[in-house]
């Protein structure tokens, strides 16, 4: 694979794969593939979506980058440079490029430290400026997540906030190193809509400003919609479907994609039928691991072909890619470029 | 006829920092059959009008004012004893994160009978499981995974283990209280259309109380909109969505990113909600609100019936109407 000047993080055929608890006496667990084998190229300044369901891999994708994970196989590269195998110092150094909000802001702060605590923190620990420096990053850092007038709050706690406030400081905390890749784990599942709404315009302000990259994981296809250049739909730990956002969602390819978009509540439109209808009611069964990781539950599946061969991402359109030997490269697109 | 009324209601709980304000004056009324869905953002009191309605307010909480009229009776009026007759026999309730409220150690075709057997006890064990079976085929779980235990289950098939539960006695009424937050789309889509089938089959009443404004809009007929302990909105479905008229329906629809339509920017509400322990006098939402004046401020709003299904709760909107 190449590495294009702006690509700024590439994952690069990530394996990882878990064992379930080993049992007493040394029987040993069973092996879950997290991810399978999954490519992903960032560019520099892009919001790039990461859709899928709860065990997907999506979460796992997000920690092997902040390396709070280790992958079994192939390479990540930020600015083409390997990060796998990082020692200890650079390491460090790689920690302040690139950080990570979490999914629950309930959990990922200290309850004893307070919001100026909490966010001047990463600047301790990686000796960056002075005693007043710091004090006017942090400042900075909560002006620009709408923490203001930031005396107001800076003496607060977390129990003292409400959950859009904390997902604010979490934001602030990983901003405040001015990092170039941020990895952001479903930052507002556990928010309110209105407050949602605040956290999603505060990562476009964000890269607007200060041209970071951002991983924004989520479940939400609408929420992906609305603040991604491009989406890549993971199903199973296995890259489904990459294209640009709105290419995705207009002209999806991948019966799992169709059947993404066909589950969400259609508000405006109650009447209508399902679009797409991909899904068979029943699963099949399967065995372990062998073809379309979709198989058993495709409608469109192939007994024969998609059971025993796996499909591997195939070029559709421009930048449109799909993983299913049936996606119909004929529909026109709303971008109008024909694949 | 109305199934469920609930006439100027009133619930709060006592606080450490004094008498919070939980739920003020809401009435509504639900007919057999129908839905009624209670959206608004967390802690604008949805939990607990459902918790009240079922009278399972934890110790400081209180219902203060209104009555709940259930078949025609009050149920504020019942004893204890009456009122787990009425439980799960008349109204079932089904909770928040409600897959972890199976227990672990019991096999789910166990639980169930459990609830069948109580309240019907002239029925024995095989008989019991007999009608488990049956509830397994309506929410779609495989019978053969009756006799699993709750950690075999994925979280989906916990929650369609808790609904069987709900309709296990054959309720008129069931409130559900976000039954599909933690689970995914595609699950929840599933659900939603399960919810719907089971509706239309039996004619059972839903309440349907979540902070999603689009799964309620899927699924209810009619529609209340709350926020800081009132009801602001609340109408019929399709005037609410198609003609939202308070600000904070039409700021909680222009929140939400969506699939389809033009791709406009996201406009947040400003703010926070207010404390309900000294809720402000005049329109509560008054200080988030784009259109508030200084009169909303100093009056509480009234009703305004817009159309028979349709009634809002604004200052302003009033003025724009006469005009």
């Amino acid at each position: 694979m190449d590495h294009g000047e702006k690509t700024i993080l590439e994952l690069d055929r990530i394996v990882k794969k878990y064992r379930t608890k080993t049992f007493l006496f040394g029987a040993r667990g069973q092996e879950v593939i997290a991810l399978n084998q999954i490519s992903i190229k960032v560019t520099r300044g892009e919001i790039f979506g990461l859709v899928g369901e709860s065990g997907s891999g999506k979460t796992t994708a997000g920690r092997l980058i902040v390396r709070l994970e280790q992958p079994r196989e192939g390479k990540i590269y930020l600015d083409g440079h390997d990060i796998t195998s990082l020692k200890a110092k650079a390491s460090k150094a790689y920690s302040r490029r690139v950080q990570m909000i979490f999914q629950d802001p309930y959990q990922s702060l200290n309850p004893q430290f307070s919001v100026f605590d909490t966010i001047s923190e990463p600047l301790i620990i990686h000796k960056i400026g002075n005693t007043k420096a710091k004090e006017e990053a942090v400042w900075q850092a909560m002006k620009s997540v709408g923490l203001s007038p930031p005396y107001d709050f800076a003496h607060r706690y977390p129990h003292q906030l409400s959950g859009g406030q904390r997902q604010r400081v979490a934001i602030a905390r990983a901003m405040v190193l001015n990092p170039d890749f941020v990895v952001a784990d479903e930052p507002t599942s556990m928010l309110d809509a209105s407050m949602s709404a605040q956290i999603f315009n505060i990562l476009l302000e964000m890269r607007k400003k200060l041209n970071v990259s951002v991983l924004f994981i989520t479940h939400s296809l609408a929420a992906a919609r609305y603040l991604c250049d491009r989406i890549a739909v993971i199903y199973r730990g296995n890259v489904v479907e990459v294209g640009p956002g709105d290419e995705v969602i207009e002209n999806p390819k991948h019966p799992y994609t169709k059947a993404l978009i066909d589950a969400l509540p259609q508000f405006r439109n109650s009447g209508d039928k399902k679009r797409y209808q991909t899904l068979i009611r029943a699963e099949r069964r399967v065995p372990e691991h062998a073809g379309c990781p979709f198989f058993s539950r495709c409608k469109r599946a192939d007994p024969v072909k998609c059971s025993r061969e796996k499909p591997p991402l195939m070029r559709l359109g421009d930048s449109h890619w799909v993983a299913c030997f049936y996606a119909e490269p004929g529909i026109k697109t709303s971008s109008g470029d024909n694949a | 006829m109305a199934l469920l009324v609930a006439e100027n209601l009133s619930v709060g709980y006592q606080a450490q920092k004094g008498y919070l304000h939980a739920v003020e004056g809401v009435s509504f009324s639900l007919d057999a059959g129908k839905s009624l869905g209670f959206v608004g953002e967390s802690g604008c009191g949805k939990t607990t009008l459902g918790m009240a309605v079922m009278r399972l307010l934890p110790s400081n909480g209180s219902i203060r004012e209104g009555r709940i009229l259930f078949d025609g009776e009050d149920l504020l009026q019942k004893t204890d004893e009456e009122m787990r007759q009425v439980r799960w026999q008349e109204i079932a309730m089904i909770f928040q994160a409600a897959m972890n409220a199976l227990n672990p150690v019991h096999r789910i075709i166990d639980q169930i009978a459990e609830a069948i057997l109580t309240h019907t006890p002239s029925l024995d064990k095989e008989e019991a499981y007999e009608q488990v079976r049956g509830l397994f085929q309506l929410v779609g779980l495989p019978e053969d995974r009756m006799r699993d235990y709750p950690h075999q289950y994925s979280g989906g098939m916990k929650q369609r283990a808790i609904i069987a539960m709900a309709l296990a006695c054959k309720p008129k009424l069931i409130i559900a209280d976000e039954p599909t937050t933690a689970l995914d789309v595609i699950v929840q889509d599933q659900i939603l259309e399960e919810t719907k089938n089971l509706q239309r089959e039996f004619g059972v009443s839903i309440i349907y109380i979540s902070h999603d404004i689009s799964i309620v809009a899927d699924i209810c007929h009619d529609i209340g909109v709350m926020y800081a302990g009132q009801l602001v909105e609340y109408g019929a479905r399709e005037e609410v969505f198609d003609n939202p008229l308070h600000p904070y329906t039409k700021a909680l629809l222009s929140s939400y990113p969506t699939l389809t339509g033009e791709k406009s920017q996201l406009m947040p509400i400003p703010g926070e909600a207010p404390n309900l322990i000294n809720p402000p006098f005049g329109c509560r939402f008054s200080d988030r609100c784009t259109e508030a004046r200084v009169s909303c401020r100093s009056n509480p709003p009234v009703w305004l019936e817009i159309t028979p299904t349709h009634k809002v709760s604004c200052h302003q909107c009033g003025k724009h109407c006469e005009k």
